[in-house]
């Protein structure tokens, strides 16, 4: 299984990193540090599941998760933020997005979502 | 959140020294309560009656609760209510500066007494770890008062306390608020728009920052590259998305988070309004800017 971390901290993508190889060791893990490198990373490694940050630079993650779900509208995008907001939550669902994390990230819930995801 | 508060009054009263203060502050969790303390703070027993009790037991051999029963201070079912009790912040600071002599537990019993009437403050406000409570702490602590940015701002700083423990500990003291008037370095600033326009800055000394840092992470950082600085931009990320969170379910108001940068200088011309909060940790001061 192949899954893509997009956020512009490279301490957010560290720590993703760890939480996602505990929960599934076998996965390849594919990184993307805005929105706009995250859709051309989907286009090329057509990841399973994508940890997608909102608040980025050049693109946001809401951008990027409607670009990706243009392409392809089986895409599981998790939008993972601090700022789970009503009005946020309501965009990524609307733009299609498979769930939402707020952070801080725990490394559970990121378990959580991998094994809904591979079902 | 009342022990950092109660810290701060300590040392603006002089007494103990900030490296007293910091150091009780790191060893207050291996400290044990004891009953005369906890008599002290349930108003069962002054200072001076839990003095003789202890001058007794060192001649009688027998437990301090005894004691204090034959002395007449306290009943049996109060020793053992007491016993129960779970140990709060304040009074195991409190017994860690008695226990390494910096105060007697008159001067803290005086302390107490005195910090809780000037700033209006029931038992229950300062045993209970409610959010009420928390404000009122920071609105008197930073004389905010009236007005929706100030309610805004009493919810931000309340915010920064409750954070800095779950994130990076509680071994802090809040100092005194000041504005900003020279240059400052090694910042890490976000801007906050929508139903509230904000800037919010952190901003240390390098080795408080990496300090800082290392605590957040969960690891020992050595410098102040890309990764300490991403640490430090994810905290403040982290305490202004949680904020719009908690604004958005409480008054349904929404707020955007533009992405965080990091300056190594700062000119503060265009912060004229901001109010700096630092907080002494014992690895250093950090600095908290909100400019609204």
């Amino acid at each position: 299984m192949k899954i893509m971390i997009c956020d512009d901290s490279m301490f957010v993508r560290k720590k993703m990193k760890d939480a996602v190889i505990a929960a599934a060791p076998e996965a390849e893990v594919v990184e993307a540090f805005d929105g706009q490198q995250a859709v051309e990373k989907y286009k090329e490694e057509k990841p399973d599941l994508i940890f997608m940050d909102i608040i980025m630079p050049v693109k946001n993650g809401v951008e990027a998760l409607t670009e990706i779900m243009a392409i392809d509208k089986t895409a599981k995008v998790v939008m993972a933020s601090s700022v789970g907001t009503q009005e946020n939550l309501k965009q990524a669902i609307l733009a299609g997005a498979y769930d939402f994390l707020q952070k801080p990230i725990e490394n559970d819930d990121v378990a959580k979502i991998i094994s809904k995801a591979i079902k | 959140m009342f022990t950092q508060f109660f810290g701060n009054y300590l040392l603006r009263k002089q007494l103990v020294s900030p490296e007293q203060l910091s150091e009780a502050l790191q060893l207050q969790k291996n400290t044990r309560l004891k009953l005369g303390v906890l008599a002290i703070n349930a108003g069962l027993m002054t200072a001076d009656q839990v003095e003789r009790a202890h001058d007794r037991q060192q001649r009688a051999d027998k437990r301090i609760g005894d004691v204090m029963v034959e002395m007449g201070f306290l009943t049996k079912d109060q020793v053992e209510e007491l016993l129960k009790t779970q140990p709060t912040g304040h009074l195991l600071l409190g017994q860690t500066l008695v226990d390494k002599g910096y105060m007697t537990n008159a001067q803290f019993e005086n302390a107490l007494k005195d910090y809780k009437e000037e700033n209006s403050l029931s038992d229950s406000d300062i045993n209970d770890a409610n959010e009420i409570a928390a404000k009122k702490l920071v609105a008197g602590f930073y004389k905010i008062s009236g007005g929706e940015d100030s309610d805004h701002a009493v919810n931000y700083v309340s915010l920064i306390f409750k954070n800095l423990i779950r994130f990076i500990g509680d071994d802090f003291t809040p100092m005194d608020p000041f504005a900003l008037s020279e240059p400052i370095r090694n910042v890490v600033l976000q801007n906050i728009s929508g139903s509230i326009n904000m800037t919010t800055l952190i901003y240390a000394e390098k080795t408080a920052l990496i300090a800082f840092a290392s605590r957040f992470a969960k690891e020992e950082l050595s410098d102040d590259g890309e990764y300490t600085q991403a640490c430090v931009s994810e905290f403040i990320n982290l305490h202004n998305g949680l904020f719009a969170v908690n604004l958005s379910n409480d008054t349904g108001k929404e707020l955007q988070l533009e992405p965080q940068n990091y300056y190594e200088t700062m000119d503060v011309n265009g912060l004229s309004k901001a109010c700096v909060v630092p907080v002494n940790y014992p690895f250093g001061t950090i600095n908290f800017v909100i400019a609204m």
